[in-house]
């Protein structure tokens, strides 16, 4: 590893996260906040719904021109770009917050001499084609279809990317491209396919397909930041099967439909009716892996069959008890009360040993709010 | 019982042809419930040490009578079957143990028992007709066979042997009889049974069903799968054995392990001259290998079939996918032609087209692989196509469309192949490994490589030619 540049306040590594608001950036700030060598500093244009303990929040929009002096200001030794709005449709408000967006906030990152930057993005990038080789590598062109908002975004973000790692050679600049996530609780492309009543399959075809547990995307991630290793990555399990094994797997029946009927009915009723594109329902769309485990140094921890059985027993069980999560949540809140309100009565007795080292970093939470 | 047959074939009849028929129809008779005892006693008089001269030659009889029946056809036995099969049904339920002298290692001795216990003497007689009436046809057709036995020795001999035999095998033997029939039938363990077998593989099915559904089978990175290609294997092997009679010849060319790339010429229209080869090479070379043929980007976008190709183990022909294949230590086929070859006019059969752009060659050499040529002939005359129609093959979306005698005028029988005889020769490997993996940019070489592999391929094709005297037969 690099040497980092410990900002002269805390003494510790700065790394922003873009994005809290969401549900990505959230985890990762989450997870960052684990480590105790890090100082961790969120950003996004409204507060996380869920309060981030130990979170160093700012409340600013990345098209905001004073950017570059934060950055300048707060000297960030790594950036983690999660600010990402995930639409079907192509919209044009939708590609200014997230293309033009990451311009113009990897533009500052660049003018602020930031060392490191991770991004997000997705296989799909390379789009599925029939000339496609099974397992592609990270030099293959990108083909993503122009249909879907999202992969739209995707593309154009990394054709950006690609030409900042000419233009500034200085910033470690890592994109990780994840294989489709699946997980209980998050909502991408293939969670919607797979939770959907009638999984829409193209008859006759059975493309060989690559998942990635939503943990190991955090920790990927989380990975990128504590290592340099610089370029693009393809980030999947371990495991690439067919989709009716995928399927299967995630206890979910196919629904075959003749692939130009499926072709023209998408067609008429808009992508909403098929949240992956088609193609990755017809043609192989799979990451080289080797990459990953030679120069990022990642092993995700779940490999495709656990990633997918996992994903079917905990649908299984919404079943029967819808409300776990949000009662678990609320338990959660709970405690967090508590705490606060022990930590409130024990300032007011004057007496302050125990809640000591959490005061500064809530005080400066709400100073750098006051200021965005 | 083995033995004894033979014992009987050799003493009696030497060099006498008993062919397959005789054979067939043995195992023919030994189905239907009358003729049953002829493999019990012999197992039996094995059995007890007591083999007897005279039963041997009660053997030597039946190993005689049966020789008449073979160049008839399946009629007689059919007749014999029906006229025994009263006078055997009497005897089970009128006389439930009859005197010893019962037994029966033909159904001609229970004529005679029943003409005994005078049941049915006109049974006999149309027996005897019957007899001669074979005899007689069986003259007709072989004017050179004579034979010595009457319908009368016949009986004689019958009569000797069944005397012959101890009185316990005869009884033994009865009982057989009897139960192989009605007893068996009605016995509720025999619906038992069945019920048990029929049940247990509907659960079988029903379970498979079940695994393929939630996805509990194995699949390899390259999305083959066994029980997949065990499924349609069968179709592959009748092709194979049945239709193209396929000939292998130098299956020691191909290594047992290790990366190595099969060059093959393409042709007949339809890429079967891949299929027959990863058949041959998974049926009869020692290793059993898979071979991974590269197949080309037309077949993805095809439904069904990419999805067949898939699970059988089948690659799309890109340079990754080769490359990482050899390094794995795959068996790789190519066919460099692609739809130049597999198009190609009737009139132009057997004329190698352009191997590629050499793309299979620097595959080889950038993995140290060995080159094996390998030529086909008999696929080439499966389809005749006398001409390509660019405008229908826009219209369809094919990469060539043939006119052939059959094809786009019968429909779907159209895509009958004609079943031509097949050769499937496999030459010496090219080894490519003393280049070292830089070769690859050799053009030079790459080109060089590139045309003595299609040379061999070429005159290998030629000397098949050569030696083949039909499309049909070989």
């Amino acid at each position: 590893m690099a040497e980092h540049k410990p900002t002269a306040r805390t003494g510790r590594r700065v790394v922003l996260v873009t994005g809290v608001a969401g549900e990505w950036g959230a985890r990762v700030a989450s997870r960052l906040i684990d480590q105790p060598e890090l100082h961790v500093i969120g950003l996004d244009a409204s507060p996380p719904q869920a309060e981030i303990k130990g979170l160093d929040f700012i409340q600013a929009d990345l098209h905001n021109p004073a950017l570059g002096d934060l950055l300048k200001a707060e000297k960030p030794d790594t950036v983690v770009h999660l600010h990402f709005v995930e639409h079907t449709r192509p919209s044009e408000a939708d590609f200014e917050a997230n293309v033009m967006g990451t311009m113009k906030f990897l533009g500052a990152v660049a003018e602020a001499g930031v060392r490191k930057a991770v991004l997000k993005s997705s296989t799909m990038v390379y789009g599925a084609q029939p000339t496609n080789s099974l397992y592609l590598r990270e030099d293959h062109p990108l083909h993503a279809p122009k249909t879907y908002g999202y992969l739209r975004d995707l593309v154009e973000i990394e054709a950006f990317c690609n030409g900042l790692m000419r233009q500034v050679p200085d910033l470690l600049l890592t994109v990780l491209r994840f294989a489709h996530i699946v997980g209980p609780k998050c909502s991408t492309p293939m969670t919607r396919f797979l939770r959907e009543d009638d999984a829409l399959t193209l008859l006759g075809f059975d493309p060989m397909m690559q998942v990635i547990h939503d943990q190991d995307v955090v920790g990927a991630l989380v990975h990128a930041v504590l290592h340099d290793a610089p370029g693009v990555f393809n980030v999947a399990a371990e495991g690439a099967m067919p989709l009716w094994k995928l399927m299967g797997l995630a206890g979910k029946l196919p629904l075959p439909v003749l692939h130009p009927l499926a072709y023209a009915s998408v067609s008429l009723l808009g992508p909403r009716y098929a949240p992956i594109d088609l193609d990755y329902l017809r043609y192989p769309c799979v990451g080289d892996l080797h990459k990953m485990r030679t120069e990022l140094g990642f092993t995700p921890q779940y490999s495709s069959e656990e990633t997918l059985r996992e994903f079917a027993s905990q649908n299984r069980l919404r079943r029967y008890i819808p409300e776990s999560l949000t009662r678990q949540q609320e338990e959660e809140r709970l405690r967090e009360t508590i705490e606060r309100r022990q930590r409130a009565r024990a300032a007011a007795d004057g007496a302050t040993p125990a809640a000591a080292p959490a005061t500064p970093r809530r005080a400066r939470r709400t100073r750098s709010r006051q200021a965005a | 019982m083995a033995t004894k047959r033979q014992t009987g074939r050799t003493t009696r009849r030497p060099g006498s042809a008993r062919g397959a028929t005789g054979r067939k129809l043995r195992t023919r008779r030994a189905t239907a419930p009358a003729i049953e005892p002829a493999p019990v006693v012999s197992a039996n008089g094995q059995g007890e040490a007591a083999a007897d001269e005279a039963e041997v030659s009660a053997y030597l009889f039946n190993g005689d009578v049966e020789p008449m029946a073979p160049p008839v056809e399946p009629a007689p036995p059919r007749k014999r079957r029906k006229t025994p099969s009263r006078p055997r049904r009497k005897p089970k339920i009128e006389v439930p143990e009859p005197e010893p002298t019962d037994f029966s290692p033909d159904e001609a001795p229970r004529e005679d028992e029943a003409a005994e216990a005078g049941l049915d003497p006109s049974l006999r007689r149309q027996f005897i007709q019957e007899i001669e009436a074979l005899v007689g046809r069986l003259q007709a057709l072989s004017p050179g066979y004579a034979t010595s036995l009457s319908p009368e020795r016949i009986f004689e001999l019958i009569q000797e042997g069944a005397d012959a035999l101890p009185s316990p095998l005869r009884r033994g033997l009865l009982d057989k009889v009897r139960h192989f029939f009605g007893d068996d039938l009605l016995d509720v363990d025999t619906w038992k049974g069945m019920w048990y077998v029929l049940n247990s593989s509907l659960q079988f099915q029903a379970d498979a069903l079940k695994r393929r559904m939630t996805g509990e089978y194995e699949t390899d990175e390259w999305g083959l799968d066994r029980e997949y290609l065990d499924a349609v294997k069968p179709f592959a092997d009748f092709m194979y054995k049945t239709y193209w009679r396929v000939e292998m010849s130098g299956l020691e060319h191909v290594p047992e392990s290790g990366r190595t790339l099969l060059v093959s010429n393409h042709s007949g229209q339809l890429p079967f001259d891949g299929m027959m080869l990863a058949t041959g090479i998974m049926n009869e070379h020692p290793a059993k290998r898979l071979v991974r043929t590269l197949y080309a980007t037309w077949f993805p976008t095809l439904p069904f079939i990419s999805d067949f190709l898939t699970k059988c183990g089948q690659v799309l022909a890109t340079d990754d996918n080769g490359l990482r294949l050899l390094e794995q230590d795959e068996l790789v086929a190519v066919f460099p032609e692609g739809y130049k070859g597999v198009g190609k006019l009737f009139k132009d059969r057997y004329r190698l087209a352009r191997f590629g752009r050499g793309g299979f060659v620097r595959m080889a050499l950038r993995t140290g692989a060995p080159l094996v040529p390998v030529a086909v002939v008999g696929a080439e005359e499966t389809y005749i196509s006398l001409a390509k129609s660019s405008a229908m093959a826009r219209l369809t979306g094919f990469p060539y469309f043939p006119i052939s005698p059959t094809f786009p005028w019968l429909g779907l029988l159209g895509f009958v192949p004609l079943p031509t005889k097949w050769y499937i020769d496999i030459g010496e490997p090219i080894p490519t490994d003393q280049y070292g993996p830089r070769a690859a940019s050799n053009l030079m070489l790459v080109s060089q490589l590139t045309d003595q592999v299609r040379n061999v391929v070429q005159e290998m094709i030629y000397a098949r030619l050569a030696k083949r005297r039909s499309i049909f037969t070989g």
